[in-house]
């Protein structure tokens, strides 16, 4: 079996490349999720984050074989979830978005921590997201917009 | 709360919080050629020539031998190269592109290339350097009197580092030839029409040679003002050579090292004190402006304008100068030159103040100008001066005086704790008569037969919202629900130039043209006929006339205040500091929407904070940036900062849109004063610090000497 | 797969160490950033026999390709680990990061390995030809050099099961998060009765490797604290001799003063 087989947003596909190659490289050029930014390459912004079977990691420093079997889910999949409506919600209630280029990242570590934690802390939440550099509001407004996602959440995580 | 700052719903929250938006590095990469730079080793050596190994097909090498126009960048002046000419002039400076197909291919060809170079010998101190590409000087007063009859005379130094911009989108443009012969250049930006200008320029064309559109940008902060204009005319070139589309994206360690930053700056103030009062202050300048000029003259001239801060120094001398060193070109960040000198005269006013016995707050106090006071360059504070009012409004936040006096006691132990202030300005909208005499903004509004209405414009949506916020105007006065309103990036092929998104201008300027033609448009309105209406810039009439070649005059229409208090715990044995709060008040006159300027901020203020603290970032004995990766360049993470609290006072600029003031640029120039001040009130006793960022290797060294 | 090998068992995988050149691949989130050229991955992160932490009556034993979210997460892991490790990084990294793979770098900034020193804890390194058990300090041969024959794997982490409940830890870097270390520092202590049974003092990222002095150590072994206190600054003297540190991300200076800070204060808050 030459080629990797993984599961992409609930789709099965099969990526036929390096086993060295990166994930971020292969969802952004051969899947075509352009959702998934690389704003370092080197793990250290969170811009490129994906869920790999559930858990929040940088798509950079995941090598291809290493997802084999595995499922990955980036924005473009998620974004079709009623969890990802609530949160949309409360981003744009508190205009958290500016430049838009962490938000990706920031939405599946939103999504990394409301899974663990229904109910999280500020405390909690500035630390679920304190791999993904934001340069642009501060942190404020997307702490404040994961927390009122958390209390509109309506039983959802 | 005013109807126009009720926050709404960004209009471009949607296609970003869902990942649709397209930047330009998203584009599909087939039938696109990546580019990729060829750099300079060295940091000043003579070019004597280019080994190129043998080219795959499809394969090309593009230098200043392609360049069918000038081998200039017109950023203000023209000394900076597309393509290096006989020497290169800093580590990193492009000599050439490789471009091709596949990426890696490109870079393996990058690697083979063979340089001959002579070495020459760099300049690369600061304090050596002599050869400065802007001068100025200006004053008033009679500073000779002052210094003669004063008390006692105070002489310090104070320095501030670099700072990148980091916009989490780097650097990214790509060229397109146009059936028909024009070049198609486009990607992240702010200034659509600066890059039209230079990649003019670079082709040899007239304008309607060149088409530029700024696609979804992934923030700015002055990083994208001027250096898209080089990457612009880079891809340009090659894309002319070629034939084909060239894009060229930046690696964010290729970023860091290479592109445009905030100056470095030395500054010594004089101060003659009197009966407990400063009287005169003699200030030197000095900024490094790196190895071309580029914007580094308008950088110098706002860094002066401001070094006596929000005091009122009735005798003042100020001499500046930009001086050229080997090292990366600096250009603009948010703030331009204001955040170095209002540090050093923060600082400056602090360690008088603690000198003379003073509570350092009560001290400035005292010295604060009010309406109507002249400004450094003799024009006139035209409108409310509301820092008292404001430094009452974080006072009540946080305890600001109480704890300041609390802390200036002396302390013990492992932990101690400071809280520190800062007051300051920031002059809204371009230094002079720039606006007037350069810019000469136009704005357009386009009413389609169906009742919608287009805001033709230039400025830029860099994530400060003018997305929605121009559209939030013309919609308030042509009375519309906002979803008849709209605004998209800027496309030279259609909109007018309305001017720069830099200096915080957008808002107050062009928002303010826009609300006129709305005004027109709404009086002139006839249903289902499609219609057009213009507004042009036209300078206030209260402004007493600037003139640059004496500094004299209202260097700004009016300006935005502020002040931030940091409180920080210093742990004296790691030396890191731990900030316990971050609190401000802001005056950027009317929110256009509330939670919009909130976040302006916020994040500006964040940013001035990591400049402060932990964005360390230098050059070693060749010229070479060594904090060139996210590892080794920080900048805040969420948990660096608590939840900062931050306040708006309104004073509603009369000429601004609503009343609103220039706003992006504020939060960021004051906190270095803020969180240097309060790292040394932690650490007591005679420390005095006077340099930005402050880091926890610095504390350590300076409580390791008090130890001795 | 092309450039790597996904074995299904710890058995195929040393099968494919002992004959392929191949770089074992845990985590990836040390391995990704360096990116070797042409290098063929051994896929470890998912092997049965590597992924469980388990506790028999001498060890906790920790698999090498155990992800610091799931040590966290478990109780068997030692507060003192989980201090430290917690602070790695970021969630995203912490969520593929492995104890092996925080061993097989080499790095004396790797966080979890300077507990592994102060616990005295033992590395099982297998291969075809059977397993050796290593003391993590024999471990480090110097600056990114590793007792590791090319045909070896790491598998386990051993702990002790006790002893390490009396701890203090420190973790200085740049920032609060994404942060790699510049100076760590980890104490334990461990009474018998009224006499000191166990000191072991660790300092991380200021050498090539991560650096204890047993022979300092043992001068307060059988000591009552109060005996122990009165050795204490002679101990501190011995230790700034030994502590000779270079240059590195930070200066000699800031290491230095740091480490000595933060152990005069452990012996302090630990009543020496």
């Amino acid at each position: 079996m030459e080629t990797i087989q993984f599961n992409l947003n609930d789709k099965a596909v099969q990526y036929d490349g390096s086993a060295t190659d990166r994930l971020l490289d292969a969802l952004r050029d051969t899947f075509c999720c352009t959702s998934v930014k690389c704003g370092c390459k080197e793990g250290e912004c969170g811009a490129c984050s994906v869920l790999l079977d559930g858990k929040l990691v940088n798509s950079c420093c995941v090598a291809m074989g290493a997802v084999q079997d595995s499922s990955i889910v980036t924005l473009e999949g998620y974004r079709e979830t009623e969890r990802f409506a609530v949160l949309d919600k409360a981003f744009a209630e508190i205009s958290a978005v500016q430049c838009g280029f962490c938000i990706p990242g920031m939405v599946l570590a939103s999504e990394s921590i409301l899974a663990a934690n229904s109910h999280p802390t500020e405390e909690d939440i500035r630390v679920g997201i304190s791999g993904n550099l934001c340069r642009c509001t501060g942190y404020n407004a997307i702490v404040t917009a994961i927390m009122k996602a958390a209390k509109e959440g309506n039983g959802l995580w | 709360m005013e109807k126009i700052s009720q926050s709404v719903v960004k209009k471009d929250h949607a296609p970003k919080m869902s990942g649709r938006s397209i930047y330009v590095c998203d584009i599909d990469k087939h039938g696109i050629l990546c580019g990729k730079m060829l750099r300079s080793k060295y940091a000043k050596a003579k070019l004597l020539a280019v080994h190129l190994p043998e080219l795959p097909d499809g394969y090309y090498y593009v230098d200043r031998n392609d360049v069918p126009g000038d081998n200039n960048v017109n950023i203000v002046m023209d000394d900076t190269p597309i393509y290096a000419r006989e020497t290169v002039e800093y580590i990193g400076e492009p000599i050439g592109m490789v471009c091709g197909p596949d990426e890696s291919v490109c870079e393996n060809i990058l690697s083979k290339i063979q340089i001959d170079y002579e070495e020459l010998e760099p300049m690369l101190d600061l304090r050596k350097a002599d050869e400065a590409f802007f001068n100025y000087e200006y004053g008033k007063g009679d500073l000779d009197k002052a210094f003669s009859e004063a008390d006692k005379v105070y002489e310090e130094e104070f320095g501030t580092g670099y700072q990148d911009q980091t916009y989490l989108e780097t650097q990214g443009m790509m060229a397109e030839p146009e059936e028909g012969g024009r070049m198609f250049v486009h990607g992240s930006m702010q200034c659509a029409y600066y890059v039209h200008g230079a990649v003019m320029r670079a082709l040899g064309c007239g304008p309607a040679g060149v088409h530029v559109h700024q696609d979804v940008t992934g923030g700015g902060f002055g990083g994208k003002e001027a250096f898209p204009s080089i990457l612009g005319c880079q891809v340009a070139v090659a894309a002319k050579k070629t034939g084909k589309a060239v894009r060229c994206v930046f690696g964010r360690r290729e970023d860091l090292e290479f592109t445009s930053k905030r100056h470095p700056s030395l500054c010594t103030y004089k101060a003659a004190v009197k009966d407990g009062k400063v009287t005169a202050m003699d200030i030197d300048v000095k900024f490094n402006a790196g190895a071309y000029t580029t914007l580094s003259a308008v950088v110098l001239q706002r860094g002066i304008i401001c070094a006596d801060g929000v005091y009122n120094i009735e005798n003042l001398h100020v001499h500046g100068r930009a001086l050229k060193t080997n090292t990366t070109p600096c250009g603009a960040y948010r703030g331009f030159g204001a955040p170095q000198t209002f540090f050093a005269v923060e600082m400056m006013m602090e360690h008088i103040a603690k000198d003379l016995g003073e509570d350092t707050l009560e001290f400035k106090e005292r010295h604060l100008v009010k309406q109507g006071d002249s400004t450094s360059t003799s024009g006139v504070y035209h409108f409310p001066v509301p820092i008292p009012a404001m430094i009452n409004e974080v006072d009540k936040v946080c305890n600001l005086r109480a704890k300041h006096k609390e802390y200036a006691k002396p302390q013990t132990g492992r932990y101690r704790k400071g809280i520190g202030i800062s007051m300051h300005f920031h002059g809204a909208g371009f230094t002079g008569s720039g606006e007037r005499d350069f810019i000469k903004a136009v704005a357009r509004l386009h009413k389609y037969k169906d009742g919608t209405v287009e805001i033709l414009a230039a400025n830029g949506e860099i994530g400060q919202g003018l997305r929605t916020t121009f559209p939030k105007i013309v919609a308030h006065e042509l009375n519309l629900p906002l979803e008849k309103v709209f605004y998209d990036h800027p496309d030279t092929s259609r909109v007018p130039d309305s001017g720069p998104t830099v200096a915080s201008r957008s808002l107050m300027t062009v928002g303010e043209l826009l609300r006129r033609a709305a005004i027109k448009l709404r009086t002139e309105w006839e249903d289902g006929k499609d219609q057009m209406v213009e507004e042009r810039y036209t300078e206030p009439d209260f402004m007493i006339p600037f003139y640059l070649d004496k500094f004299q005059g209202d260097a700004y229409p009016t300006y935005a205040w502020g002040v931030q208090a940091i409180e920080v715990e210093v742990d004296t044995y790691t030396g890191i500091s731990t900030i316990l709060g971050a609190y401000a008040s802001f005056d950027v006159g009317t929110p256009m929407d509330y939670n919009i300027v909130m976040g302006q901020m916020e994040g500006g203020f964040l940013q001035g904070i990591g400049y402060s603290s932990i964005e360390y970032m230098d050059y070693d004995a060749k010229g070479r940036i060594r904090n060139n990766s996210f590892s080794d360049y920080l900048i805040p993470t969420s948990v660096d900062v608590p939840n900062m609290k931050c306040q708006l006072h309104v004073e509603k600029y009369p000429f601004g849109p609503y009343g609103a003031k220039g706003a992006g640029e504020l939060p960021l120039v004051g906190a270095p004063g803020a969180y240097v001040g309060a790292v040394e009130q932690a650490l007591g006793g005679k420390i005095r610090l006077n340099h930005a960022p402050f880091t926890a290797e610095d504390t350590i060294k300076v409580l390791t000497k008090e130890d001795a | 797969m092309v450039n790597g090998y996904a074995p299904a068992n710890l058995q195929e995988a040393l099968e494919i160490r002992r004959t392929r050149k191949v770089v074992p691949y845990a985590g990836g989130t040390d391995l990704m950033v360096k990116g070797t050229k042409d290098a063929v991955y051994l896929f470890l992160g998912k092997l049965p026999e590597l992924i469980e932490i388990r506790s028999d009556d001498q060890y906790i034993r920790i698999g090498a390709a155990v992800t610091y979210t799931q040590a966290l997460a478990s109780d068997l892991v030692p507060a003192l680990m989980k201090e430290a490790i917690s602070r790695i990084a970021a969630p995203a990294i912490r969520n593929a990061g492995t104890f092996g793979g925080n061993l097989g770098n080499g790095s004396a900034k790797a966080d979890s390995v300077l507990i592994d020193y102060v616990a005295d804890a033992k590395l099982r390194l297998t291969s075809v030809r059977g397993e050796r058990i290593v003391d993590v300090a024999k471990f480090y041969l110097g600056r990114k050099k590793l007792d590791l024959a090319d045909d070896e794997l790491i598998t386990e982490i051993l702990l002790p099961k006790t002893g390490l409940e009396n701890y203090y830890y420190k973790k200085v870097g740049g920032r609060n998060a994404l942060a790699i270390s510049r100076v760590s520092f980890a104490g334990v202590i461990l009474m018998d009765g009224d006499k000191i049974a166990r000191c072991s003092v660790g300092f991380g990222a200021v050498a090539d490797t991560v650096l204890r002095f047993p022979e300092l150590e043992a001068q307060l072994i059988g000591k009552t604290l109060p005996e122990a206190k009165k050795r204490k600054e002679e101990l501190l003297r011995q230790y700034s001799e030994k502590l000779a540190l270079t240059k590195g991300r930070v200066s000699a200076e800031y290491r230095k003063a740091v480490c000595m800070n933060l152990l005069r204060d452990f012996l302090t808050e630990k009543g020496i």
